[in-house]
């Protein structure tokens, strides 16, 4: 081998070298990039009438529709299309699993959801996210409307108004003030009505992100440490998700209300943990807790992003489970984002399978797991070694996933695939599909096929 | 209080009358210190009698009772007052070819055990034999010969390579440091070596964060290859990187040791890669070995609770297949003050009175298959 001729600079340019640019040309690609991120602050801040972020569902027993998402991230290298036209349903009470390989746009994806992708890099670009929440109903003012107690007749009860001596208040005439008595839940926390509204949520102004988030759609981050304060104790954050989201709530039901969630979430003793610090506790606890704070705002829809990734085997077993028996409890969904199948076959009814930002197959998990059509989930599939497996070699996808700046116009699995036909350096193939439920998006399944 | 039970509280009890107390007899009044103390003694004889025993020939690598405990607290004059039992009397062989796979949830000394083989930590006490030789004692000086024999593969890629130094020179470095082969055919030697390892040739000149997480490991793996080593302890090589990426370097792993004739100790918590590449298997808890044996014998018929635990909290691929699952309850206990008696009596779904009181025995139940465990001892049927 000659190796002077490999060192040579110049020489030998290869196709992954093609990432390195000119100092010019960073700046060309910041000046415009900066343009367009300006143009996108400026439309995602400006006010809106609510008639245009308030709609409705393709299809009602969906709580979530995500269609042609586009989040893009700018950076001085170029544009990184993490999210690239990516579409699927959450129907109510189901859990609905992400799966893919690092960089993928899973992520990405859940964080659009929640609009915490970090601006002003950090856009959608693009799409919808329609959203079923089922809150507080409102009056004219904004007030939550509350739900007051009958009697027999259907007549509401009415309390007498009492002042700080415990005397009844009077009005002019001498008589007795009087209040509704509003309902009351098993934590001494109102009740007020609730109403269906559906939101796009690419579109809501983010005041009215502050009410959904949180509290109709809770987050389960893979860290359980760094995502909790570790300043103050578990009890002060617990507290807060109730204090900030029930009106009407004090110290001492939010405290209620705080120690029911961290039962339900199988933490023995929950007096103590309340009043513990995050650093006290262990991974697998820490990781409840974290649940118990997202169920605390009664939420319809659960992002759990990774949430058994830092965890150990026997803990993960304990956490699937109580994920499994929260689910037939709430009211609500769960989206689950992960890299493990065998996680995602545990738990999941749907499976979306990711690649480079795009969807490359999706269905119920059956489908996926017993009939996989795209050879990227067949080797994925493959390359994970079972319990029961006994083979000599594993398969395995050979190459890297493509740089995500300057995707090509092919199949971006085109490189790596080991069925490749002639077909595949045409366009990127389109969604197909197979059954009511399952598509796939691979030319090896087109018409003529 | 019956006589019988007054017999029992005396630490004059012969080890005869001892095995007699059912397992599930009462223990209400068991004087635990006491038991302590004699468990101790007993175990410092048989260390001392084991010691004399000459080292097995076929064996590469064997360990005996190795112990490794880091001192949390100390007295003025610098003596320790506590410690935290990270390896607690270890024992097992590896043959030369062969992976030994070590398996265990996170703080349960599996890293810190294959750290203390190649002596990156000094050995509380215990014998490591090498080829034969007991490097326990090894001076670092008397060491440094015998790192060209064995070699280590951390876990997070990110970290473990420096950021300054070119693929070149972070390979070529350990091949000029322990004169591999003449500095004239360094260049070639290093080229050779990156293209068993599945690197191109231009990546020579190249710097580790130009790499993705797997092109990194591969260089990790190049990196520990290139003196050539007999025994290589893989600190969870594959547990940073994707499904994908993580079959590659498997089989890499694998290529290599039939090419090379690689002894491996592969450390990982994930027990599916560990079946897929591992001869023999061990299942540790609390600095403890609680199973050892060759991978057929442990996977087809585990014998010690934990082990069955462990594999049926895997999740399994297949959502027509829910199994039976054993959950375990709580967490793993602090290593700093582990349970009395059994050290998962704890968490244990089959323990018994005895398992809180009296440690159980590491014995040998079948051929090579080693348990410690009180409920195992009473159930097991040849």
């Amino acid at each position: 081998m000659d190796i002077k001729k490999i060192f040579k600079k110049g020489e030998n340019k290869t196709k992954s070298d093609k990432h390195y640019l000119s100092g010019k040309e960073v700046r060309e690609i910041a000046k415009a990039n900066s343009k367009e991120m300006r143009r996108l602050e400026k439309e995602k801040n400006r006010k809106r009438p609510e008639s245009e972020y308030v709609t409705s569902m393709r299809d009602d027993g969906n709580i979530l529709e995500i269609e042609d998402l586009h989040s893009y991230f700018f950076t001085d290298q170029g544009v990184v299309k993490a999210v690239n036209g990516v579409s699927f349903d959450i129907p109510l009470n189901s859990t609905v699993g992400v799966v893919g390989e690092s960089g993928c746009g899973k992520s990405v994806t859940s964080m659009s959801v929640m609009r915490l992708l970090q601006g002003p890099t950090g856009q959608i670009v693009n799409g919808a996210i329609r959203f079923k929440a089922n809150d507080f109903k409102r009056d004219k003012n904004g007030e939550p409307i509350p739900v007051y107690e009958k009697d027999e007749n259907g007549d509401i009860i009415y309390d007498k108004v009492l002042d700080k001596d415990g005397n009844v208040k009077t009005d002019k005439d001498g008589k007795p003030l009087l209040k509704p008595r509003q309902k009351k839940d098993s934590a001494g926390l109102g009740v007020y009505e609730k109403e269906e509204k559906v939101f796009d949520i690419a579109k809501t102004p983010i005041h009215e992100m502050y009410r959904i988030r949180g509290r109709q759609m809770a987050m389960v981050f893979q860290e359980p440490m760094t995502s909790l304060n570790p300043v103050f104790t578990i009890g002060n954050q617990l507290d807060e998700v109730t204090l900030l989201h029930i009106p009407g709530a004090d110290k001492a039901s939010a405290k209620a209300r705080s120690l029911q969630m961290l039962e339900m979430v199988g933490i023995a003793m929950p007096d103590r943990v309340y009043a513990s610090y995050p650093h006290e506790l262990s991974g697998g606890m820490r990781q409840r807790v974290m649940i118990a704070m997202a169920l605390a705002g009664e939420p319809r829809l659960i992002i759990a992003d990774e949430p058994t990734t830092a965890l150990d085997v026997t803990i993960q077993a304990q956490i699937l489970e109580l994920f499994n028996d929260l689910k037939t409890r709430i009211n609500g969904s769960i989206l689950l984002i992960t890299h493990d199948l065998g996680v995602i076959a545990e738990m999941a009814d749907y499976v979306v399978v990711m690649y480079a930002g795009r969807i490359i197959e999706k269905g119920t998990a059956m489908e996926i797991f017993h009939n996989p059509l795209h050879p990227y989930t067949q080797g994925l599939q493959k390359s994970k070694p079972t319990m029961k497996s006994s083979e000599n070699e594993l398969f395995n996808i050979p190459g890297n996933v493509p740089n995500p700046i300057n995707m090509p116009d092919n199949c971006y699995f085109k490189e790596r695939c080991s069925k490749c036909v002639k077909k595949c350096s045409g366009d990127y193939p389109e969604m197909i599909q197979v059954s009511p439920t399952h598509f796939v998006a691979c030319h090896l399944y087109g018409k003529e096929n | 209080m019956s006589i019988e039970q007054d017999k029992i509280n005396t630490a004059e009890t012969s080890p005869e009358e001892e095995k007699k107390i059912a397992s599930d007899g009462d223990f209400s009044n068991f004087d635990d210190e006491a038991e302590f103390l004699k468990e101790e003694k007993a175990r410092e004889e048989k260390i001392e009698a084991d010691k004399l025993l000459p080292p097995d020939e076929d064996a590469i690598l064997e360990v005996r009772h190795l112990k490794k405990y880091f001192t949390l607290k100390k007295t003025l004059l610098g003596k320790p007052l506590s410690s935290l039992k990270a390896v607690d009397d270890v024992s097992f062989k590896v043959k030369k070819g062969e992976t030994l796979g070590i398996v265990g949830e996170s703080g349960c000394g599996k890293t810190t055990m294959g750290r203390t083989i190649l002596k990156l930590y000094q050995p509380t006490s215990g014998q490591i034999f090498f080829k034969g030789k007991d490097i326990a004692d090894y001076k670092p000086k008397e060491m440094r010969a015998l790192r060209k024999q064995m070699q280590i593969v951390f876990q997070d890629p990110y970290s473990s390579l420096p950021p300054r130094s070119t693929v070149g020179d972070l390979l070529s470095e350990p091949v000029k440091v322990h004169k591999v082969v003449p500095p004239s055919e360094v260049k070639d030697y290093v080229l050779d070596l990156m293209e068993q390892c599945g690197l191109r040739d231009y990546y020579y000149e190249r710097y580790p964060h130009e790499f993705s997480g797997g092109q990194r490991q591969r260089i990790c793996i190049a990196r520990a290859l290139s003196v050539n080593p007999e025994l290589v302890v893989c600190d969870e090589p594959v547990s940073a990187l994707d499904v994908s990426i993580q079959a590659q370097i498997i089989n890499l792993l694998k290529r290599l040791q039939k090419e090379r004739q690689l002894t491996y100790i592969f450390i990982s918590h994930d027990l599916s890669v560990v079946k897929f590449i591992s001869d023999k298997i061990g299942i540790m808890y609390l600095g403890s070995m609680m199973e050892f044996g060759n991978k057929k014998e442990i996977f087809d018929n585990p014998l010690h609770p934990y082990t069955k635990a462990l594999f049926s909290a895997v999740p399994n691929p297949d959502p027509t297949e829910k199994a039976e699952r054993i959950i375990l309850k709580g967490d793993i206990p602090s290593p700093a003050n582990p349970p009395k008696g059994c050290k998962f009596h704890t968490r244990c779904n089959c323990a018994m009175e005895i398992c809180k009181h009296i440690a159980p025995e590491y014995k040998e139940y079948e051929e090579g298959h080693f348990v410690a465990c009180h409920y195992c001892e009473k159930n097991y049927k040849k």
